[in-house]
């Protein structure tokens, strides 16, 4: 909800300003550390005992080469009450997976990531979605009142806090479109999400949604800490503009408890998730 | 008080010999405007004053023939004999010269005596006709970007609103306008300010040793003074731009014992952009009133308004609007011919209102203020003058309420805490001429804040707000314990603090001098913003349990001199300044309808230094100026009771306002009466930014990981704009008075970098910057009138 606010600020200022360019700028370089993607992510009405944990490592801002898969690691999960430690297998591709996790819903795991010496680890809660109740499409809302939209309807459990995070991928777009939320302002609500795609007025490559697009839609049931991170990295992609707010540099869950300045990007998340797909009439 | 005062002067002072004082006001023999700022001498002597914002002055004198000498740049020498042998009243009317000078004139005091002789430092002035002359973009007139030529002050960039003076923020700049708190400065976003030219008739910018009777901003006070109204006769002012248009009207009421004016001012884009068969829409307008009643010589009464709105829409479902209104009430009184008074009643407001057709819901915020000041002067003697005076403001912040619109809407209502409180001062400042040499002004300040109750105030665990988290290395809110209701008459806090002010001149001969300056002012209300550039839904909070006053020292030095009669002068003066208790934001604070401000921010300091330059050339066909600032502006926020070392590790870094070099260069040239062509060069540093310093591969995206706060630079800002003035055949007996004016904002297209952001390209998955720039080129024709 915070996000439209913050989204209609950048709209106004983004419709009169007038021209974008690509230019060469010069960064600094940090240092490289290793990148933790470990997404246990349960779709509901599955068994879920296939996960996969991905390692790799930072690069220099403008790199280009895509190698930067990490082998040879020691991957790790554990349900802390019930103790039992199960090991991923390396696939030699930068993937480590397993068929035997058990998700339950509100109990902790602990990851355990041995790499060149240093030991990784974060602690994470398994945490539940509500069910989509209704998707359709539509033209009125969405910032342009014209363009298609997808409408996710969900309603939001009344008493408990709750964070969700949305995937929208169009078939055939490379690189997807994220959104969090709160119940902040809409707790115990019945709640209307949409997702639009807005032609960019400068560069046109953007297209809008037409009939016979594919979406798929994935909606996570996250944990406070998790729609923290991922509040301020979906505020970051695509950058900042004059009314954004500084951005940081971003620390997800996973400490080094070897050499604690030394931390992992990335997170280690245990989520609930809707996956769905629509097609455009 | 002020029996106290008088018997502490006349017991203190005891008057050598007899001593008579000639009083007045100095007004314009055209319009009856009085003047602000005029000299009023004994010609072969030191004895002087200039007049103060309502044109009154008072010189006292031993008894003796003289001749009494009238100065304002712009208008005739005025020479009068008078035989001071009793206390006597002299109103001048003074006229402008008639082959006017381009008034570059834009700087300090306008007698030459008066510029070296005054303790005041680290004032700009600007002469509204200078701001006139100046290029601007869109064609549309603007006090802000032309103070922005001059040394020490700043702005956040293209499209961004507010100003920035010695390496400070937005918010610590106190704006007035009559008086009135402006809280934001801006219409469309910075595109323009708030200040309708034709309506204001002097501005004054106090950059550092600002005066006893101002407090509540560490940074700044940019005083704007309406003009009265023409009282003498009626009439009009106006311009017709490609953005905007604008109509001023004035003239004399109740048998010229008063007048009023009433300015407006509208865009039109909104009406184009519909036209156009846009959706979009952007517009505003203001309105400036004022009016004026003298009951008698010694009491007049003055009443002024401001009222401004911004709107905007996008498409059918967002729409937002802003804007500030003010009003005042004044009665000034004069006691006797050597005590001057003033009594204001004030009304402020700033407001903001989103709408969001889509989510079904509206947004509401506003702050108000209701302030009541008293000032006095009393003009002891020649060589002691004293200020003194008391206020208070009474504020009501209503941060925010979000309602649905609809039944359906997936909203609930929600009101952030109301917060109430009082700001109160009282001061008093002497101008004392030590002697012949040697000018102090010296005073104090003591204000005090008390937030009154009538909200619940949040408690955490271990009084943190703010927690360390050690293991994370990230800040996070803490947690709530607890809430403790306070009623409406309960006091939740209060500070108080004393506020002393100085400043020194030592004449070297009569064309230099050198200065000196400390002051100490303590600010109450702070502009809650983690962006980069203010927007108009930051909100302001008061100083209360979690938020401490911000404090500020400030150390300055000058030279300032005068070269072949006044027709080159030059100021120079370095600063130092510190400010305690300023905020910064933890990483990912979110303050959008954020209730506990508190739980998103750290304590901390900052501080600025710096140089600066200004050479002028004040006379002949060719006027202008060379402005030059070196400076620094940095801050610090230690993790204190959060635990942690802080923001960027504890260390020192950049604030978004420093600028290393900033050069401005504007000059005018008067080719002949008909023609006349303005330019302005300027060179900046690039705003600090934060840039990212790597990318990792994340759920499908390149994610950048960025660098230490404010640790890169945008590309330099520079720039150049043309102007030229054509006055058609105007009948020189004729009222009506045309004249176009032909810009050229940013002459060689740079594309200046209002901001570079960082992303994917949306085809090849590869990383790329890309620069938003504001302005390119920008041509525009205004057509100005006057009868």
């Amino acid at each position: 909800m915070r996000n439209y606010i913050k989204i209609i600020l950048l709209g106004i200022i983004v419709s009169f300003t007038s021209c974008t360019d690509v230019i060469d700028v010069e960064v600094q370089q940090a240092s490289t550390r290793l990148v933790i993607q470990a997404s246990l992510d349960w779709e509901k009405g599955t068994i879920g005992n296939e996960q996969a944990v991905t390692l790799s490592t930072s690069t220099e801002f403008f790199n280009t080469s895509n190698n930067t898969a990490v082998n040879g690691a020691f991957v790790s999960v554990t349900n802390t009450m019930s103790g039992e430690e199960i090991i991923f297998t390396d696939q030699n591709n930068g993937d480590y997976t397993t068929d035997e996790f058990v998700p339950i819903l509100n109990e902790t795991y602990q990851l355990l990531v041995i790499y060149d010496g240093e030991t990784y680890t974060a602690e994470e809660t398994m945490t539940a979605v509500t069910e989509i109740t209704r998707l359709y499409q539509d033209r009125e809302d969405g910032f342009d009142d014209e363009e298609l939209e997808l409408h996710v309807e969900y309603t939001d459990p009344e008493d408990e806090e709750n964070y969700y995070l949305f995937k929208f991928q169009r078939e055939g777009d490379l690189l997807p479109q994220f959104e969090v939320g709160d119940d902040y302002f809409i707790n115990g609500n019945q709640v209307d999400e949409w997702f639009e795609i807005d032609e960019d007025d400068d560069t046109e490559k953007i297209d809008v949604l037409v009939p016979g697009d594919v979406v798929t839609i994935e909606m996570h049931g996250i944990s406070e800490a998790y729609f923290d991170y991922m509040n301020i990295l979906v505020d970051q992609i695509g950058g900042v503009s004059i009314f954004s707010s500084t951005p940081v540099a971003l620390k997800g869950n996973c400490i080094n408890i070897t050499n604690p300045d030394n931390y992992a990007h990335g997170y280690f998340r245990l989520t609930e998730v809707n996956r769905a797909s629509y097609t455009f009439e | 008080m002020i029996t106290i005062l008088t018997l502490f002067l006349s017991s203190t002072f005891i008057i050598a010999q007899e001593s008579y004082t000639i009083s007045g006001k100095i007004t314009d023999i055209d319009n009856g405007e009085t003047l602000f700022g005029a000299s009023v001498f004994l010609e072969g002597t030191s004895i002087g004053v200039v007049t103060n914002e309502y044109g009154f002055y008072s010189i006292s004198a031993p008894k003796g023939e003289y001749r009494l000498l009238i100065t304002y740049m712009g208008y005739s020498d005025i020479k009068e004999e008078v035989n001071l042998n009793k206390n006597q009243q002299f109103n001048f009317e003074i006229s402008e010269v008639s082959t006017k000078l381009e008034e570059v004139e834009v700087i300090a005091e306008e007698s030459e005596i008066a510029v070296l002789r005054k303790p005041e430092m680290s004032v700009l002035k600007m002469n509204i006709e200078t701001v006139k002359q100046m290029p601007v973009v869109l064609g549309e007139v603007d006090i802000l970007k032309s103070l922005q030529m001059l040394p020490g002050v700043t702005n956040n960039g293209e499209g961004t609103g507010g100003f920035h003076v010695r390496g400070g923020a937005g918010d610590q700049n106190l704006v007035l306008l009559d008086e009135a708190i402006i809280y934001n400065t801006s219409h469309m976003f910075g595109f323009f300010s708030v200040f309708n030219a034709d309506a204001i008739k002097d501005v004054k910018l106090y950059k550092g040793g600002i005066p006893a009777r101002y407090g509540g901003r560490v940074s700044s006070v940019l005083d704007v003074r309406q003009k009265d109204g023409n009282s003498k006769r009626f009439a009009a002012t106006g311009g017709i731009g490609i953005i905007s248009s604008r109509l001023a009207l004035e003239g004399p009421l109740f048998k010229e014992k008063g007048s009023f004016l009433i300015a407006g001012r509208r865009s039109y884009a909104d009406l184009l952009l519909k036209a156009s068969g846009n959706d979009n829409s952007v517009s505003f307008y203001d309105l400036n009133l004022k009016t004026n009643y003298k009951i008698n010589t010694n009491n007049r009464l003055y009443l002024s308004g401001y009222f401004g709105r911004d709107a905007f829409k996008l498409g059918e479902n967002f729409s937002s609007s802003y804007g500030n209104s003010t009003a005042n009430l004044r009665w000034n009184h004069i006691f006797n011919d050597k005590l001057f008074s003033n009594l204001s009643a004030i009304y402020s407001k700033y407001d903001y209102d989103l709408g969001i057709t889509t989510a079904e819901f509206d947004w509401v915020s506003s702050i108000t203020n209701y302030n009541l000041k008293y000032d006095l002067k009393y003009y002891f003697s020649d060589k002691f003058k004293l200020d003194f005076g008391a206020s208070g403001i009474y504020y009501e912040f209503d941060p925010g309420k979000i309602s649905p619109t609809s039944e359906t809407s997936a909203v609930n209502l929600f009101t952030l805490d109301p917060k109430r409180a009082l700001e109160s001062g009282v001061y008093v400042n002497a101008e004392h001429k030590l002697t012949d040499k040697l000018t102090a002004q010296y005073g104090v300040r003591y204000s005090a804040f008390t937030r009154l109750g009538g909200q619940p105030m949040v408690e955490y665990e271990n009084d943190q707000p703010v927690v360390y988290n050690e293991e994370l290395g990230i800040y996070e809110r803490g947690t709530e314990i607890g809430e403790t209701v306070y009623d409406k008459g309960d006091v939740i806090k209060q500070f108080g603090n004393l506020e002393p002010r100085a400043s020194l001149a030592y004449t070297i001969n009569d064309n230099s001098s050198f200065k000196a300056g400390f002051s100490r002012v303590a600010q109450y209300i702070h502009l809650i913003s983690n962006t980069s550039s203010a927007t108009p839904l930051d909100v302001w909070a008061p100083s209360g349990q979690y938020i401490k006053p911000q404090l500020s020292n400030q150390y300055a030095l000058g030279y300032f001199r005068n070269f072949k009669n006044k027709a080159y002068s030059m100021e120079a003066e370095v600063y130092f300044k510190n400010t305690d208790n300023r905020i910064d934001y933890i990483d990912g604070s979110d303050l959008i309808g954020q209730n506990t401000i508190e739980t998103e921010i750290l304590n901390g300091e900052s501080r600025a230094y710096g140089l600066e330059l200004l050479f002028r050339k004040n006379e002949g066909d060719f006027t202008g100026w060379i402005s030059y600032t070196l400076s620094k502006s940095e801050q610090k926020s230690s993790g204190g009771n959060a635990g942690g070392l802080g923001i960027n590790d504890g260390e020192w870094y950049n604030t978004p306002y420093d600028r290393t070099h900033d050069i401005s260069i504007s000059g005018s040239y008067r080719l002949i009466d008909k023609w006349s062509f303005g330019s302005n060069l300027v060179f900046q540093t690039g705003r600090p930014v934060t840039y990212p310093n790597g990318q990792y591969e994340y759920e499908g995206i390149s994610v950048a990981s960025y660098a230490n706060r404010n640790s890169d630079r945008l590309p330099a800002y520079h720039r150049l704009d043309l102007s030229v003035n054509y006055k058609p055949n105007n009948k020189p007996e004729g009222k009506f008075k045309g004249e176009w004016v032909l810009g050229l904002y940013n002459a060689y297209n740079r594309k200046n970098a209002a901001s570079i952001s960082f992303g994917q390209n949306i085809e090849t998955g590869a990383n790329e910057a890309s620069r938003t720039a504001i302005f390119g080129i920008v041509p525009s024709l205004t057509y100005n009138f006057k009868f």
